[in-house]
């Protein structure tokens, strides 16, 4: 077996078989599969608590119709009376008055305490939709005319008349694009996050037990860098295919299969392009702040100071992350743009761009060849630095540390 | 003649860690590397060991440059001790092995020997980081020559260590040498230079002061240091011919630094008068006595 071999098969077995990777990998797939199973735990502790609103109906409508019972709402069809005494009791959870405001419908929303601003939505949402019916029921409208007004959706078709620009998405692929690099997004973050620290600390671990001198007899300073990015990108591999496969399976096999149509949804609304140029600035992003983690790492001098000197890159991603959570709301600002061709935050911004936004075939690719050239760069500027720092001990910043590595070695 | 050192010199901007360093080791010896904080015995091992570029000089292995050699001849202890503190001792030891190109089977024979020798056998599955440092040492020493490297460099080996470790590592060390492993060490306790070394270099900020047999060092002194037992006071022992210094001791022993050993019969005469005499024992300075003598003049 080679040396690079056998500092993979060591550095593997350790961090595989290490608590602190079995325990996060278990705590992800507890929080997955409690999204995924949500509303049976959710019915597993609040079954049987489904509020109960009363309703004063003082108009003609037949607002029954509307107003249709769901597991968390109960409607109850009352006359005025004793209603503030029951809601005081906590009989009912809130109270609405329904009356006709010259041909409108007027609701009154009433409850003991302030109501928390998810019902508020609810409410104002059913009884606006309430509010719609009554008042096409005021009009004497036939049922088919009441049915293609409700179906009045009008048919947009979008054209783009630049030629060089390919077709516009829909909303529906954009809101698709939204989420899925929303999801990209918070991956690449919390991978770049633990296994920028992961390495970091282990070259570090290994540069203040002194290991690293008995080591590098053995082998060169390049093999060790190299199989210290490697072993560490194959654990993060393993992490990102357990989560992703036990991510597919709860799919598949949770809500009896009916969220598996997400799956497909998905993969109908986006391209294989789009899925490639996600898979490649995941991994590509992942490499370089392995990159920047192990360079760090052999500057310092002993393992308490590797948080001290991550500091920056970690200040990066996030950087990247808040940039592509400001995405979420509007994906076309410049802020956006300018971000998405960033090496450093491209990984996390791009995604967001490519699914949400359209646009010139030529961007990402531009975005990608930065990644790739800057990935490179960095990879042959930190081996040679790296030959030089690994075997360096200095106090200080982390500017202080790469001046001492200057001056000692050169 | 395996490795040889010829006008070696590291240097950083304005700092000279080694100038000009000569010496050579031949095969099976064991060789001392020797001298103060910063003399520059880690940076002459580093260069060896290809950690670092020389600034001048050259640096042979049976006459080949010694960076066109597989590094696996090599073994190494570095001076600050280090292991991986999650892994196992034996576990730890089978990974230097393998990292030097030998396989499990292979090692395993060497492995249960040394263990057994070092004492080791109730911590083979322990995790290193709750060793004592004694055995932390241990395993260290075992990994920096699992793989029987054919030269083997130890950075104080014996710093930090109880008399019994001590004489364990000494043991070893010699069995080794036995074996046909040339090595070359450092030590800051020149009584384990004296005895294991046959050849040193001693070093004084970066500058070789002397480099051959230990005995021809001796011999640039003399024998000037003469242990005597006597009831003579301080003042009389300290006039007499070609008595440099005295130093009284316990038990009516003074020990006296002759200008040169030809004054030597004259004192025996003056102290004896004829008549017998207890002790009277004219020896080489020791190794501890000439490093201070030489490394430390001009020092504070």
């Amino acid at each position: 077996m080679s040396k690079f071999k056998v500092l993979i098969k060591k550095l593997y077995k350790q961090k595989i078989t290490s608590k602190s990777f079995i325990l996060t990998t278990l705590l992800y797939l507890v929080v997955l599969s409690g999204f995924m199973f949500w509303s049976e735990i959710k019915d597993l502790i609040f079954s049987g608590d489904a509020d109960t609103i009363a309703v004063v109906n003082e108009t003609e409508f037949d607002i029954a119709q509307v107003l249709q019972d769901t597991d968390d709402v109960e409607y109850v069809y009352v006359e005025s009376g004793d209603i503030a005494d029951k809601l005081k009791d906590g009989d009912y959870y809130a109270a609405f008055t329904l009356s006709d405001a010259d041909g409108k419908l007027a609701a009154k929303i009433e409850s003991y305490d302030p109501l928390p601003l998810n019902d508020q939505q609810d409410f104002q949402s059913a009884l606006s939709q309430a509010g719609q019916l009554y008042a096409m029921s005021q009009m004497e409208l036939s049922p088919e005319q009441q049915q293609l007004l409700l179906s009045s959706e009008p048919v947009i078709t979008l054209n783009s008349l630049n030629e060089a620009a390919d077709d516009g998405k829909s909303a529906e692929e954009k809101m698709a694009g939204v989420w899925v690099s929303y999801a990209i997004g918070i991956i690449i973050y919390i991978f770049v996050a633990s296994y920028l620290s992961m390495i970091t600390t282990d070259v570090a671990s290994e540069k203040g037990s002194r290991a690293l001198e008995m080591l590098l007899v053995s082998v060169k300073p390049e093999v060790h860098f190299r199989s210290k990015i490697v072993g560490v990108f194959l654990v993060a591999l393993t992490q990102f295919v357990i989560l992703f496969g036990g991510l597919l399976l709860l799919l598949r096999f949770s809500d009896g299969g009916n969220k598996w149509s997400i799956v497909t949804d998905l993969l109908n609304s986006l391209s294989i392009s789009y899925f490639l140029y996600i898979i490649g600035f995941l991994f590509l992003t992942i490499f370089m702040y392995l990159i920047i983690g192990a360079l760090f790492g052999s500057l310092v001098s002993k393992v308490e100071e590797a948080g001290q000197v991550m500091m920056p890159a970690m200040m990066l991603t996030l950087v990247g992350f808040y940039v592509m959570l400001t995405g979420m709301g509007n994906p076309d600002t410049m802020l956006i743009k300018v971000f998405s061709y960033i090496p450093f935050t491209s990984g996390m911004v791009m995604p967001m761009r490519l699914g949400a936004t359209d646009m010139n075939a030529i961007e990402p690719i531009i975005s990608f060849v930065l990644l790739v050239v800057t990935v490179l760069t960095l990879y042959f500027l930190s081996l040679s630095f790296y030959k030089r720092s690994v075997l360096t001990y200095s106090s200080g910043g982390i500017i202080e540390k790469m001046k001492t590595v200057f001056k000692v070695t050169t | 003649m395996v490795l040889q050192l010829k006008d070696v010199t590291k240097r950083y901007r304005d700092f000279v860690a080694v100038n000009r360093l000569n010496f050579t080791i031949e095969k099976g010896e064991i060789f001392g590397l020797i001298g103060q904080n910063g003399a520059g015995k880690t940076t002459t091992f580093r260069m060896i060991l290809d950690l670092q570029d020389t600034t001048e000089g050259t640096i042979t292995w049976d006459g080949q440059p010694i960076k066109s050699v597989s590094r696996d001849f090599l073994g190494y202890l570095p001076e600050e001790r280090g292991i991986f503190p999650q892994m196992k001792v034996e576990e730890q030891l089978y990974f230097f092995g393998e990292l030097h190109g030998m396989d499990k089977n292979e090692l395993k024979k060497d492995i249960d020997f040394w263990i057994e020798r070092f004492d080791l056998e109730e911590k083979r599955n322990v995790k290193a980081e709750t060793l004592s440092k004694g055995n932390k040492q241990k395993v260290q020493l075992i990994a920096s020559f699992i793989h029987k490297p054919a030269f083997l460099i130890l950075d104080e080996p014996f710093s930090g260590l109880d008399p019994v470790n001590m004489e364990l590592l000494k043991n070893a060390i010699l069995y080794l040498r036995d074996q046909g492993m040339t090595i070359l060490f450092s030590s800051h306790q020149m009584d384990n230079v004296e005895e294991l070394c046959d050849h040193l270099c001693l070093l004084k900020r970066g500058e070789s002061l002397f480099s051959g047999s230990l005995l021809d060092l001796k011999k640039q002194y003399g024998k000037t240091k003469l242990t005597v037992r006597t009831d003579k006071s301080f003042e009389i022992l300290s006039n007499y011919p070609g008595v440099n210094h005295v130093k009284m001791e316990r038990d009516s022993q003074a020990v006296l630094t002759l200008e040169d050993e030809r004054y030597a019969p004259e004192i025996f005469d003056l102290l004896s008068n004829g008549n017998y005499i207890e002790k009277f024992s004219l020896d080489y300075l020791s190794l501890h006595e000439i490093f201070k003598e030489k490394v430390g003049a001009g020092l504070v």
